[in-house]
């Protein structure tokens, strides 16, 4: 390399091109509304002042037209920019600036401490195995089912962190005198404070009901994480835990499911429509059932049940405890069947 | 140079690493690009580029926690082996953040001598290494024009959130402002006060105020944290006969890089909302800013009489309490004594 290298660049790049890409990283994802704003204002910056312009007149090319430009540029720097429609709310699309390569740690962790990584791993194995069995696909845990695995399971250590596993077990503060890598796991007000803070950075998503669920940043950020993690390629069975939606390809974790709990095919509420338009008849593609739109993969496979809306009608205000006791009964109920948790 | 083998290999390993990050479960893409040797052949690259492309990475992630990029940890997590390349890369990886980001790495100040304590400086004389006025860290600045600066496209980052950062940010920049304008440096009780005024004594929002389990942090933890990101700095100076430790605060490395003058002035216009020849003026005899144009030019005229002012406060000189008292006095007027 020679001092005459330069880095390689779009055609036309200029300092608005930069300057939206630095709105987009400090904000991590970008909404077609909150880009109007941004592009609204470096049209205005570019120009030097005059009439400010209304963002509403920023068209989806205009848009389009930075979004491409600066992934371009980031490209050769194993940056990437997706998109990807939320799973609710209209379908709204979502561009996400994202590292290439990703997993949870170098993803969520770079301001997170050690435990706290080792929580986020043990919250994201809670929603996509402990609560996401082939009877039910919540995959989302509630505030009560996270603070369970605040700390390491006592004994049998975590899926592929062994370093973490202690004798002591992790049941209180004193009496671990073994030295270095051990995990005492996070106090019940930490996992509340981390969990309020992924909200906040746009990794989980809260709903009304209570269940947190990977936001679609994450599930871009993590997709080729998650696949590898948590199915399985090698094995016998149809059904893995990360499923894909029959009409749009990208991962279901809020939708619909086959009446059939054998049956593999999912679908987008949002994907619906469309995909159902272009049919003759509202049956599942792959074993015929009818589809009733029912069955649900999601927090609804929780709220759904009969059991967590009589409980709501009796308006206590304890909707989480309620959420757990169906989880838990769901767990008593696959333990029989259910192995996956012996693997390691 | 190292040899050329060597030199192969090591390219060889990082895209293993890479392969298995995104397989699965590593915890950290930098930490282990030492670890393994496993011999696969890797496609041959543009090596320069690689390792431009690792520090501009290495750069913007040590930027989101605020870490200062030291030459030392680019030597260690980017070059490798190929120590020697430094000033290469550097100028290379540059080029690209200036070129495709709009930032650059700016070095931050070396420690201010007359910031050590008495035991420090005698210390430092005996380690005797002579060391040259270089910190041998950096920060990312924005080369932005101005004009883009602007709410509507720079927001404060979400990290943690959006709000927290806003408020973090804030109190920082006050903090830095009032004690600029104090003459560089400002007493611990006099700190207290400000702060209380600003219903911040005791606490101060966290980075991420809307917890409702933890929507403020105590004072003492976010100063705390000012001083290891480097806005500020706490000197405490022993007292020889009785008395307590006498502390002061100063504007730490990065404060000074990020909360220029500039910035400073920025936001006492934007405190004091309307602007007027009166105020440019000044701002300009205590801040040294650069000339803003307002319709009357009588501002210029009166910054020029304060030029023996500014040449103390720039030095970071104190310089008697008197006259720091007047400049204070002007650039407070209004705003702030009881």
């Amino acid at each position: 390399m020679d001092d005459e290298w330069e880095p390689p660049l779009p055609a036309g790049y200029n300092d608005s091109n930069r300057a939206f890409l630095q709105a987009f990283m400090a904000r991590g994802t970008l909404t077609f509304g909150v880009a109007q704003k941004i592009v609204a204002g470096l049209i205005l910056a570019s120009e030097g002042g005059g009439d400010a312009i209304d963002p509403r007149e920023v068209t989806m090319d205009d848009v389009s037209n930075y979004i491409r430009t600066a992934r371009e540029a980031v490209e050769s720097l194993d940056y990437d920019i997706r998109n990807t429609r939320h799973q609710q709310r209209d379908g709204e699309r979502v561009w996400a600036f994202i590292n290439a390569h990703s997993d949870p740690a170098t993803q969520m962790g770079t301001m997170r401490t050690a435990e706290e990584l080792a929580f986020i791993k043990r919250m994201l194995d809670a929603m996509f195995e402990d609560f996401n069995t082939p009877r039910m696909e919540v995959m989302a845990i509630t505030e009560a089912q996270a603070l369970k695995v605040s700390r390491p399971p006592r004994r049998q250590s975590g899926v592929n962190a062994p370093e973490l596993g202690d004798g002591g077990g992790g049941d209180g503060d004193g009496g671990e005198t073994s030295a270095g890598a051990v995990d005492r796991g996070l106090k019940h007000s930490e996992v509340m404070s981390l969990l309020s803070s992924l909200v906040a950075e746009g990794w989980l998503e809260k709903s009304q009901e209570g269940f947190y669920s990977l936001s679609p940043r994450s599930l871009m950020e993590l997709w080729s994480w998650l696949v590898a993690t948590y199915n399985d390629p090698d094995s016998d069975e149809d059904w893995q835990h990360i499923k894909f939606c029959e009409a749009c390809k990208e991962i279901v974790t809020y939708g619909q499911r086959c009446s059939e709990v054998e049956c593999t095919v999912r679908l987008h509420d949002i994907c619906e429509q469309a995909f159902w338009r272009a049919r003759r008849d509202k049956k599942c593609p792959k074993c015929q059932l009818p589809w009733d739109g029912k069955h649900f993969v999601g927090e609804r496979a929780v709220t759904s049940r009969s059991g967590f809306q009589r409980g709501r009608g009796r308006r206590t205000s304890k909707r989480s405890d309620l959420a757990e006791a169906v989880a838990a009964q769901q767990e008593a109920a696959d333990a029989g069947e259910e192995d996956d948790e012996l693997e390691d | 140079m190292p040899p050329a083998p060597q030199r192969r290999r090591r390219q060889a390993v990082e895209e293993s690493d890479d392969e298995e990050i995104s397989q699965a479960h590593r915890a950290r893409a930098d930490d282990d690009s030492d670890g393994g040797g496993d011999p696969m052949e890797g496609v041959e690259r543009d090596e320069s580029s690689q390792l431009i492309k690792k520090l501009v990475r290495y750069a913007l992630a040590c930027e989101y926690s605020r870490t200062p990029i030291r030459r030392d940890g680019i030597k260690e997590r980017v070059l490798g082996p190929n120590g020697r390349e430094f000033k290469k890369v550097f100028a290379g990886a540059q080029k690209q953040l200036r070129a495709t980001f709009g930032m650059e790495m700016v070095e931050l100040p070396a420690r201010d001598r007359a910031l050590l304590t008495a035991d420090q400086k005698r210390k430092a004389a005996k380690s005797q290494t002579q060391k040259e006025a270089t910190s041998n860290a950096y920060i990312l600045v924005s080369t932005l024009p101005e004009a883009y600066r602007t709410p509507a496209i720079i927001t404060p980052s979400k990290v943690q959130s959006a709000d927290g950062e806003a408020a973090y940010a804030a109190l920082y920049s006050l903090i830095i402002a009032i004690i600029v304008l104090s003459g560089g440096e400002l007493s611990d009780p006099r700190l207290r006060r400000h702060l209380t005024r600003l219903n911040a004594g005791e606490n101060m929002p966290s980075a991420d105020p809307n917890n409702g389990n933890a929507p403020s942090e105590k004072t003492e933890l976010v100063l705390q944290r000012m001083i290891k990101q480097g806005y500020l700095v706490r000197v405490v100076e022993a007292k020889t006969q009785g008395d307590e430790d006498s502390v002061t605060w100063h504007v730490g490395p990065r404060g000074k890089m990020e909360v220029n003058n500039e910035a400073i002035a920025a936001l006492i216009r934007t405190v004091y909302g309307t602007r007027t020849a009166e105020l440019e003026a000044k701002l300009q005899v205590s801040l040294k800013v650069k000339e803003r144009k307002i319709d009357d030019a009588q501002a210029a005229e009166e910054g020029n009489g304060g030029e023996e002012e500014e040449a103390a406060a720039g030095n970071g000189d104190p310089g008697p309490s008197r006259r720091r008292g007047r400049r204070r006095a002007a650039a407070e007027e209004d705003g702030d004594d009881d």
